[in-house]
């Protein structure tokens, strides 16, 4: 049997670097689970020509080949060591032949027709004479004149990378052309570009590593999880988080198949969705339109100062624990069955309530979905500028402020978490149960856990740089901070990893109490009440 | 584009007359070419003159010619729609060592013996391999109707009587694969 891809290396328990505190479930049992799924290791482009030198260097020592006829033999088998090894020692010969390396066996004699003694022949390229030489053909005697190998391989280039495995000019001839062959005769840019290509290959042919999907980031990302056992979200230094199975943006709790489903339906949707994409909505007060321009979803109108949420329109002082309660508005009610209606009326309610019921997740996807766009854009402001000016005003080094962009990764690390628990909701809340009364709960509750993160981010924080604060608020701010950006993180990555189980809480007592509607504050179940009300 | 083979290539072509194959340049442009080649004997082609369109890129002979049927063509590996060849020397297997002889060879070559499991045309092919008869059938049929030089040359002469120039009107006729009435409107219309 072959060996699998994902053995060959020496480092397969290595935990991520940067990030092997991330994930890290604090309920007991679930721990080993999610620390295995968080193998990966981020490797940026000095690393992959390390790692990409070293299993050269083992092919080149074990099977006594050159190094470029071992890079070659390592590309054709994937980047698997034992995996060419195995192959090499089963068929040399055949090996040989389909990498399109020399015959081991070949002799001077084969090379009966083969003149590179400087004897005139005739390039079958451009018809014209030239001296052959050991330069001019690639082992196998099909000899081309000097222009004609620079333009053949100037043309394989701009190809693309396919020119790694390319063959002899002469039709059907199997020979491939050998790096140092290739080297001689390209000049600059495309003698470089061949060298990218070369470092590519490893990510590019390798099924263990892919390339981090960020703009403009070349870092490769090298999985050790067992592959094809459900999401594996990478996060990046670049600020890209992804999904290491389908390359979307990162999604956990979802699955990659509902995603994708997901993905294809907005899409479907679209043009019925875009009233909801639009950014402004009237006050529900003075009907003067205010646009969103903060993630946190608490609105304050400038002009009647009317306080009140983005999502449902509903008065502010509504939501929250002030009253009691939670979130209201992540709560979708179906609308209440008519009695009496024809059959036509029914199916016209139906999909009526269809297209709210997909409206609802959607738009709470799409906002969220927004909010993160705009917290990474702050995180991306406050890292590169205002945390400067933020040290100044508090007479602080930059070094000591880490937690403010720590708070602001975590805020954008749990607008994505939200985004898709609205996908998660989709798909697997169909029924109007217990289940989906206790998923609300969470989502409610996870909801305002955030805000109040979000809130000390973009109001308490912006008054450090604009009044007068002495020290000792500031570190009393730090505190504050610090410690709700460690209680929203526990609480998401419980919920994640719960909401991925798919609620086994649920049917216990304590939940029972809260879908019965019991004094919700009171009957919290003990797992999930994570001191939203720390602050 | 290396005009200096090219050239050697054209001469070389026109001084060989038994292969059924030849080329010509149309226009001054050398990118773009045209060349027949005869049905082979003993093929449901045989007595046919097929018209070819060859296209070079600023790589040949580094990139493969881009070759199209304009004669309609009943074959597996030839569309019946629009001429286009599935041949894989045209393709990934195109080497500098070949020409544009070679390959309008490997044309006459592949209509002698068509690969119905690599096929261009599915129901050409499906019929090659179900019902080889009546696919014989048809494809004789075709080369009568939009293949036969004799024809061709009587709507040749036709159209030169009407006062156009004959090198106009052989591109119009292979233009319009054969068809008088759309090589007129070609001719008129001045494409
Ligand atoms: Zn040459
Ligand atoms: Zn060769
Ligand atoms: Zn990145
Ligand atoms: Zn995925
Ligand atoms: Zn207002
Ligand atoms: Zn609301």
């Amino acid at each position: 049997m072959s060996q699998g891809a994902g053995t060959q290396d020496t480092d397969d328990s290595d935990p991520d670097e940067g990030d092997a505190d991330y994930g890290n479930a604090i309920l007991s049992g679930v721990e080993a689970h999610v620390v295995k799924r968080e193998e990966y290791r981020c490797l940026d482009a000095e690393q992959v020509l390390e790692r990409q030198r070293e299993a050269v260097r083992g092919v080149t020592q074990v099977l006594q080949v050159t190094q470029d006829d071992a890079t070659q033999l390592l590309r054709a088998f994937k980047w698997n060591v034992n995996r060419v090894n195995d192959e090499w020692f089963g068929d040399e010969e055949g090996i040989r032949e389909k990498v399109g390396l020399e015959s081991s066996s070949s002799a001077p004699d084969e090379a009966s027709g083969m003149v590179d003694d400087g004897a005139e022949v005739t390039c079958s390229v451009c018809y014209d004479e030239f001296p052959a030489s050991k330069h001019t053909h690639v082992g196998c005697g099909h000899n081309f004149c000097a222009t004609c190998w620079s333009g053949y391989l100037e043309n394989a280039v701009s190809d693309g990378p396919s020119v790694l495995d390319l063959r002899c000019p002469q039709e059907g001839c199997k020979r491939r052309v050998p790096e140092p062959m290739a080297k001689r005769y390209l000049k600059g840019e495309s003698a470089e570009r061949l060298d990218v290509f070369k470092w590519r290959s490893w990510v590019d042919d390798n099924p263990r590593v892919k390339w981090c999907t960020g703009a403009g980031c070349e870092v490769a990302v090298l999985c050790h999880g067992d592959r094809g056992e459900g999401p594996v979200d990478v996060h990046c230094g670049c600020g890209a988080s992804f999904c290491w199975s389908c390359q979307e943006d990162a999604h956990r709790p979802v699955d990659c198949e509902t995603v994708k489903k997901w993905l294809v339906k907005n899409s479907a949707e679209s043009e019925n969705m875009n009233w909801i994409l639009a950014n402004t909505k009237p006050c529900p007060a003075c009907k003067r339109p205010i646009e969103k321009n903060l993630g946190c979803m608490h609105m304050v109108c400038s002009q009647c100062k009317f306080e009140f949420c983005w999502m449902c329109c509903g008065k502010w002082s509504e939501h929250g624990e002030r009253t009691g309660g939670y979130y209201a508005c992540n709560k979708y009610s179906q609308s209440r069955e008519k009695e009496g209606a024809s059959e036509e009326e029914k199916r016209r309610a139906a999909a009526k309530q269809s297209l709210e019921r997909y409206t609802h997740y959607y738009e709470r996807w799409a906002a969220h979905g927004a909010s993160q766009t705009k917290a990474a854009k702050d995180l991306a402001e406050m890292r590169e500028a205002k945390i400067l000016r933020l040290g100044d005003l508090q007479n602080t080094p930059v070094s000591q402020l880490k937690f403010v962009l720590e708070a602001m990764e975590q805020i954008a690390e749990c607008r994505r978490v939200l985004k898709w628990t609205y996908g998660y909701g989709y798909y697997w809340m169909e029924e109007d149960g217990l289940r989906k009364k206790f998923f609300e709960f969470i989502q409610g509750d996870a909801e305002s856990t955030l805000e109040l993160l979000t809130e000390a981010v973009e109001k308490d924080l912006e008054e450090f740089f604009t009044e007068e604060k002495s020290l000792a608020d500031f570190a009393d701010f730090r505190g504050r901070l610090t410690g709700l950006t460690t209680t929203v993180k526990k609480y998401f990555t419980t919920m994640v990893t719960e909401l991925e189980e798919g609620l086994p809480g649920v049917g216990s007592e304590v939940v029972r109490a809260v879908s019965l509607e019991a004094t919700p504050a009171a009957e919290e179940p003990p797992k999930l009440r994570r001191s939203a009300r720390l602050a | 584009m290396d005009t200096n083979r090219l050239a050697k290539e054209l001469r070389e072509i026109q001084s060989d007359t038994k292969s059924g194959v030849t080329v010509e340049v149309l226009g001054d442009n050398l990118a773009h070419m045209q060349g027949t080649l005869k049905g082979p004997e003993e093929s449901p082609y045989e007595g046919g003159k097929f018209y070819v369109d060859i296209q070079l890129t600023n790589s040949y002979p580094f990139e493969a010619p881009k070759m199209r049927f304009i004669t309609k063509v009943w074959h597996p590996n030839v569309s019946s729609a629009n001429g286009a060849i599935c041949l894989d020397i045209l393709k990934d297997q195109w080497s500098p060592a070949l020409s544009i002889k070679t390959a309008m060879l490997s044309l006459q070559a592949l209509l002698s013996t068509p690969e119905p499991n690599d096929p261009q045309d599915a129901v050409v092919a499906r019929q090659y391999l179900d019902s080889y008869e009546e696919f014989v059938k048809h494809a004789k049929e075709w080369t009568a109707k939009y293949a036969s030089e004799n024809r061709k040359d009587e709507k040749e002469e036709k159209l030169k009587e009407m006062g156009f120039g004959e090198a106009a009107v052989r591109n119009a006729l292979s233009r319009a694969a054969g068809d008088e009435q759309q090589a007129l409107e070609l001719l008129l219309t001045g494409l």
